[in-house]
């Protein structure tokens, strides 16, 4: 069945390259919707089916690893899976997003191949 | 760290997100690094640099590139600088300033990023850091001509 994908960039350009790439890169995934910080995630994530997020870390107002922190602690949202697609990829800030539950990280700029590779065996 | 080196980090990231997200051919001039030396811009995208090597890098577009690449981006025609456009140049501030970051923590200097901002307007300029070191990097597209900067300080 067809994933639904949460998309949260605070680049809106972001957000429809992302898009353009989950497609280019031939994925099976169902709606895409799109949140521009991490507030504006949790609030899709409480209403929305999400089955997987795909998430920024250098955003304004609640940056990626504070958004996982949020998550993580929020029964019926907590176990949906989140990669992180940044420019922000050193080990230790990785570390961090792994620690808070991310399950992979893709880094910016990608190509719809790479996007393939990483997310492929999610969708 | 030395100038060269940044010069290469900066242009081998422009280079990479280029290839990747952009799809349009562009190349490098040789930096600019007289004090006086500009290039001219209707749109100026600022990222802060903060950490081991403080200042900002710039990224400075005529209107005819910023819109051309911008469409190129996202696959749309654009005729003027628009929303779309100054966070699409915001995001390639971003993006080459992630390189950057990359590239220097593999030298063992440690940076952070700031979120990027956007100017609208003829000839901004970067300044208030004393001392600063300073170059330009011109990039040919089929677009037209952009130039990133790098205006810094080293601890």
């Amino acid at each position: 069945m067809a994933k639904n994908v949460l998309l949260v960039d605070d680049s809106s350009t972001m957000r429809k390259i992302v898009g353009r790439s989950l497609r280019q890169a031939g994925l099976d995934f169902g709606e895409i919707f799109e949140a521009a910080d991490g507030l504006e995630a949790l609030e899709v994530l409480e209403k929305e089916a999400v089955d997987i997020v795909l998430s920024d870390i250098n955003m304004p107002n609640m940056n990626g690893i504070e958004f996982l922190r949020e998550k993580s602690g929020r029964d019926g949202i907590k176990d949906i899976p989140v990669f992180m697609i940044s420019t922000e990829t050193g080990d230790d800030i990785i570390g961090e997003a792994k620690s808070l539950g991310a399950v992979g990280a893709l880094k910016k700029p990608f190509t719809p191949d790479k996007v393939n590779e990483v997310l492929g065996p999610f969708m | 760290m030395n100038v060269s080196s940044l010069e290469k980090y900066i242009t081998e990231a422009a280079l990479e997100v280029f290839a990747a997200m952009i799809f349009i051919d562009i190349t490098p001039g040789e930096p600019l690094t007289g004090r006086d030396d500009t290039i001219d811009s209707s749109l100026t995208s600022m990222i802060g640099l903060a950490g081991d090597l403080r200042g900002v890098l710039a990224v400075h577009c005529p209107e005819g590139a910023a819109t051309g690449i911008t469409g190129a981006m996202l696959g749309v025609d654009l005729d003027e600088i628009d929303e779309d456009v100054k966070d699409a140049i915001g995001e390639i501030a971003n993006i080459v300033a992630g390189g950057l970051k990359t590239a220097l923590l593999s030298e063992g200097t440690e940076i952070e990023l700031a979120i990027p901002t956007t100017a609208v307007g003829k000839s901004i300029r970067t300044s208030g850091f004393t001392g600063a070191s300073r170059f330009i990097i011109p990039f040919t597209t089929p677009a037209g001509n952009f130039g990133i900067e790098l205006r810094y300080v080293t601890s």
